[in-house]
């Protein structure tokens, strides 16, 4: 990974916005108005990575974490308060229209079509827009075509367009001048099993054909684990972990998950797995819903053996299994759980 | 500036295409704005029914005066500059009110192309079709309801400077709107700033002599309507004030770089919105 070459540099980006504080009320309002006072948030503080071409990376964190800020300062939409992003050499705040020709954009929740056109009209503007010869424009629709299947509504309006098919004809949209970073801003929002399914394979094919390194931004931890080799995660503005997902799985990966049916709802005041093991609440969480009930603990202090037994020998069940800790376990774990265990996790580049 | 003005005619050619798909929208604006000049042009008639002319008097005595024609010649050729403006830049009054405040914006900063022009040419406002073709329409009456030796006064001398200072007199719209609508990057919304400015362009349809000092300063030099109506159709009509030509574009230049800066500067204080 470290021979190849680097697409993408991220180097101490930092953004504050400023926010007027108001008292609440309206004497607050009016005073909000004569003496503003103003916050300053640190909604990205000094972030640094480097995206390797060719690679598909996992960009997460909670709601408020700085994810969009910082893919916006990425995209030259927003400019950062310091620090620099590059691709492929170009600075965004210093020659934003010959480094945005470098990358194509998709906001899941806000289209970049023409509303009222149909959807192949689209494609012609942005022809002309990123000034795509002709046989180049042919190659790649017929490319998009066949990736993302456009051919059933190319000609529709695009306010007549399914969500799923929406979603393929912005992908679509934003790949027609090829570029060399795509970003992806939750693309599988509100979107079926199925359309999902296809939509991430779309990206596969399109990463592992055009070599198109591509930033993913998602809250569904299901596109992370098919797409993604590697993660970055944030949170308040901080990178808290980069690297692959299969190191977070391994060093976190110890939750198991044992759920059951009871024969007796009321049998659950019989167990005590944090007195029993000695859990503290990191590494156990117990989900009750009427009969069914679902444990996460951590296996290297409380054995899966252990706990099985201890429950079989406190209750009834009509029905037990034991799952694997999914990424999404783990990476709830690191969402709530604070700076402490982020801290051995930052690897830096 | 070639590819920019082939971008601009495949917009006006999408937004031709969008109007196929909603007529009866286009044709309710249309009647609309037909019916907003109507009672315009009644009231003025109405004033002048009671009175033979406009007059400007100083301490009692008529200094200079309008017929209702010429008030009419005024008011038809401010339309001309105004609709050509609003039929080709209207997309600005949406960057006050919600490009800049829902995030909109975004999405001409992700395209290689300037994006103040972006703004500009997406949308075509055909409505103003009719604000263009009443000042015409406008023009053509007045001029034919006035004395002969008035009209045979308008000659190619007069004509072809004004029609050379038009696109200046467009520019001073575009420029106060794209000023005024810079104002949202750091302030969200900014629409009623600019519709406050723009207020002031119902001054500028009379003779700007009536008025006192202050306001004729602010509509000629602040907020310079004057210098795209009753200046043009004065000097046109009488060949009164040749200064305002040269003045028009020198104001128009500063106007609009002005109004790049105010743009420039926006950008950089763009927030977005949250997602």
């Amino acid at each position: 990974m470290k021979n190849n070459e680097i697409m993408i540099q991220v180097r101490d980006l930092k953004k504050e916005f400023k926010k007027a504080v108001k008292e609440p009320g309206l004497k607050g309002s009016f005073k909000a108005l004569f003496k503003p006072k103003y916050d300053v948030v640190k909604a990205v503080d000094g972030i640094s990575f480097d995206v390797p071409k060719g690679e598909i990376i996992g960009f997460i964190g909670p709601n408020g974490a700085g994810k969009s800020t910082v893919i916006k300062m990425l995209t030259g939409i927003l400019t950062p308060t310091s620090g620099t992003c590059t691709i492929g050499g170009k600075i965004p705040t210093q020659n934003r229209k010959s480094y945005v020709k470098e990358i194509g954009v998709v906001f899941g929740q806000r289209t970049q079509l023409w509303w009222d056109l149909a959807l192949r009209e689209t494609y012609m503007v942005l022809k002309e827009i990123y000034e795509i010869p002709e046989e180049d424009y042919k190659k790649r629709m017929e490319f998009l075509n066949e990736v993302l299947e456009l051919d059933s509504f190319i000609t529709s309006p695009v306010r007549t367009l399914s969500l799923g098919q929406r979603m393929r004809a912005d992908i679509a949209a934003a790949l027609l001048h090829n570029p060399k970073v795509l970003f992806l801003d939750e693309p599988t929002i509100g979107l079926d099993v199925v359309v999902k399914d296809n939509i991430r394979k779309a990206i596969q094919k399109i990463n592992a054909e055009s070599g198109t390194t591509v930033i993913l931004t998602t809250h569904d931890l299901e596109d992370i684990e098919l797409l993604c080799k590697r993660i970055v995660m944030i949170d308040k503005g901080k990178k808290v972990f980069d690297g692959e997902l299969s190191e977070l799985r391994h060093r976190y990966g110890q939750m198991r998950e044992l759920a059951f049916e009871l024969k007796d709802a009321e049998d659950i005041s019989l167990l005590e797995y944090d007195k029993n093991f000695n859990l503290s609440a990191d590494d156990l969480s117990v989900e009750v819903n009427s009969a069914a009930v679902k444990v996460r603990f951590n296996s290297d202090i409380a054995s899966v053996e252990d706990m099985l037994s201890y429950t079989l020998s406190k209750v009834h069940v009509k029905d037990i299994n034991v799952k694997d800790a999914d990424i999404e376990e783990i990476i709830r774990r690191l969402y709530i759980g604070g700076g402490d265990i982020y801290e051995t996790s930052v690897t830096d580049i | 500036m070639r590819r920019y003005l082939k971008l601009h005619s495949i917009f006006i050619k999408q937004d031709l295409k969008k109007l196929m798909e909603y007529k009866v929208d286009f044709l309710l604006g249309a009647v609309g704005f037909l019916m907003e000049q109507a009672v315009q042009i009644f009231c003025l008639g109405i004033i002048f029914s009671t009175i033979p002319a406009l007059c400007y008097t100083v301490n009692g005595t008529v200094v200079d005066s309008w017929s209702f024609h010429e008030v009419l010649f005024i008011y038809g050729f401010s339309l001309i500059p105004k609709g050509i403006d609003h039929l080709f830049f209207d997309n600005l009054w949406g960057m006050g009110y919600w490009i800049v405040d829902k995030g909109d914006f975004d999405k001409y900063l992700t395209r290689p192309i300037n994006s103040w022009f972006y703004v500009l040419c997406e949308k075509f406002c055909v409505d103003a079709l009719g604000e263009f073709i009443v000042g015409i329409a406008l023009l053509i009456y007045s001029t034919l309801s006035m004395p002969a030796e008035v009209v045979a006064d308008i000659n190619w001398w007069r004509v072809i400077p004004v029609a050379l200072v038009l696109p200046f007199c467009i520019m001073i719209f575009t420029s106060i709107k794209t000023a005024t609508a810079a104002i949202s990057f750091w302030t969200k919304r900014s629409g009623h700033i600019t519709h406050m400015c723009y207020m002031t362009n119902d001054f500028a349809k009379y003779p700007v002599k009536i008025y006192n000092t202050v306001v004729k300063t602010a509509i000629t030099y602040i907020l310079p309507f004057a210098l795209t109506a009753y200046y043009p159709a004065i000097f046109l009509l009488r060949g009164e004030s040749v200064w305002s030509l040269p003045v028009t574009v020198l104001i128009s230049v500063v106007l609009f770089g002005l109004s790049q800066f105010i743009w420039h500067k926006g950008l950089r204080a763009y927030e977005s919105a949250g997602s």
